[in-house]
């Protein structure tokens, strides 16, 4: 997709640029008057971590294109609510969270089972033995946590995956600091029993 | 000295696995406590282990060929989403809008009162509220701007001077086109 026509925010102060070499305040108001040029490049840049927050959720490839998916045309739509008060990143975090709990709320996860995963790691470099451990291993750590309690997971995810603060983690999920810290706590305790009972 | 909370474990692990965004920080008294209780060392190495075999598992990443795909199905689906109001369906356009057709209606209804003897006028009133209108409210309504006329509106600051005046130069063809819908609608219901 291209992105080369251009925008000027403020014409009188900058010079034109194109959407790509806008940051992301700039893109996000230039999309809330209704570009939807410059919401595609907001796609394109956030579209991986979105998918991957809502793939550590589900962990299956279908439905977290669709939760991915979900999220962003609810980002559309709710572009001009959007203050700056956040990064854009964390805006985008907190729709995919609260897309995920809904999802997931009504439909319990379906993990792609450990056979299925495929890896793009170079087993060149380690022997393939110790690779496929390897990757057996990290499909039971995402199998483990998408069967934690849904803010266990979430926070999980956005902490440990996304690097968010607590104090971001706890405005996304509407908790304190606090909650967020026992969250995380209980989160790796259950992954350490669940994955403590595999062999 | 008590044992260390879960919140004070995770500010440890943090510290520890020199977390790089916003680390928790352990106070200096729980820290030596930390280092002469065994059992709060083997819960903190376990969960610093069990947070780095998450770290170590990554995300089955799809095809590369997928992302361009799926900004197209986003597109899609933006596309397919019931579009929102119309532009001209604004409060900004509306209120004027809504203040103007009042002020017709009040007009319309004044005007038949003042051709009637005083005698039927009474009866004329109740009659319209009675028989044509479908409240007790409407009838209300009716009754209190019955009197009111552009001019008495104006003066009692209920409208700006000019104010229908400038939104009616305002508004685009089709705003007009229907304003002027709107307005014949409310004549002939008011004459029938």
């Amino acid at each position: 997709m291209s992105h080369e026509s251009a925008v000027a925010i403020q014409p009188w102060v900058l010079p034109v640029k194109p959407l790509a070499e806008l940051d992301d305040a700039a893109l996000v108001r230039v999309a809330a008057r209704g570009s939807r040029e410059a919401f595609d490049v907001i796609v394109e840049r956030h579209r991986r971590p979105v998918y991957q927050v809502c793939y550590r959720f589900v962990n299956n490839h279908e439905d977290a294109s669709d939760l991915a998916q979900d999220a962003f045309v609810r980002a559309w739509k709710g572009l001009k609510n959007f203050k700056g008060q956040s990064a854009l990143s964390t805006w985008l975090y907190r729709i995919a969270v609260n897309v995920c709990l809904n999802r997931v709320s009504v439909k319990a996860p379906i993990t792609e089972p450990i056979e299925s995963t495929e890896h793009f790691e170079d087993v060149r470099i380690e022997g393939a033995q110790q690779a496929m451990l390897r990757e057996e291993r990290a499909a039971a750590v995402r199998t483990a946590i998408a069967a934690l309690p849904e803010k266990q997971r979430a926070t999980l995810i956005l902490r440990t995956y996304h690097e968010l603060s607590h104090q971001e983690i706890a405005d996304i999920l509407g908790s304190s600091v606090g909650a967020v810290k026992a969250n995380f706590f209980h989160a790796l305790n259950n992954l350490k029993k669940i994955l403590g009972t595999k062999p | 000295m008590t044992h260390l909370t879960s919140d004070e474990l995770i500010d440890a692990m943090e510290a520890e696995a020199g977390q790089s965004k916003s680390p928790g920080v352990l106070e200096a008294e729980r820290m030596t406590h930390l280092s002469s209780c065994p059992a709060c060392q083997a819960q903190l190495t376990e969960l610093a282990a069990v947070l780095n075999d998450a770290k170590e598992s990554g995300v089955v990443e799809p095809s590369p060929l997928f992302w361009n795909h799926f900004s197209q199905r986003v597109s899609a689906a933006i596309d397919a989403e019931p579009a929102g109001l119309a532009p001209w369906l604004r409060w900004q356009v509306l209120v004027p809008l809504g203040a103007v057709a009042m002020l017709i209606v009040a007009l319309v209804v004044s005007v038949p009162q003042r051709e009637q003897p005083a005698g039927q006028e009474q009866e004329a009133i109740v009659s319209a509220a009675s028989s044509e209108q479908p409240s007790d409210e409407w009838g209300v309504f009716a009754e209190l701007v019955g009197e009111l006329d552009l001019e008495t509106a104006s003066a009692a600051g209920v409208i700006e001077p000019g104010a229908a005046d400038l939104a009616v130069l305002h508004l685009t063809a089709e705003e007009r086109q229907e304003l002027t819908r709107l307005l014949q609608a409310e004549l002939t219901r008011v004459k029938s």
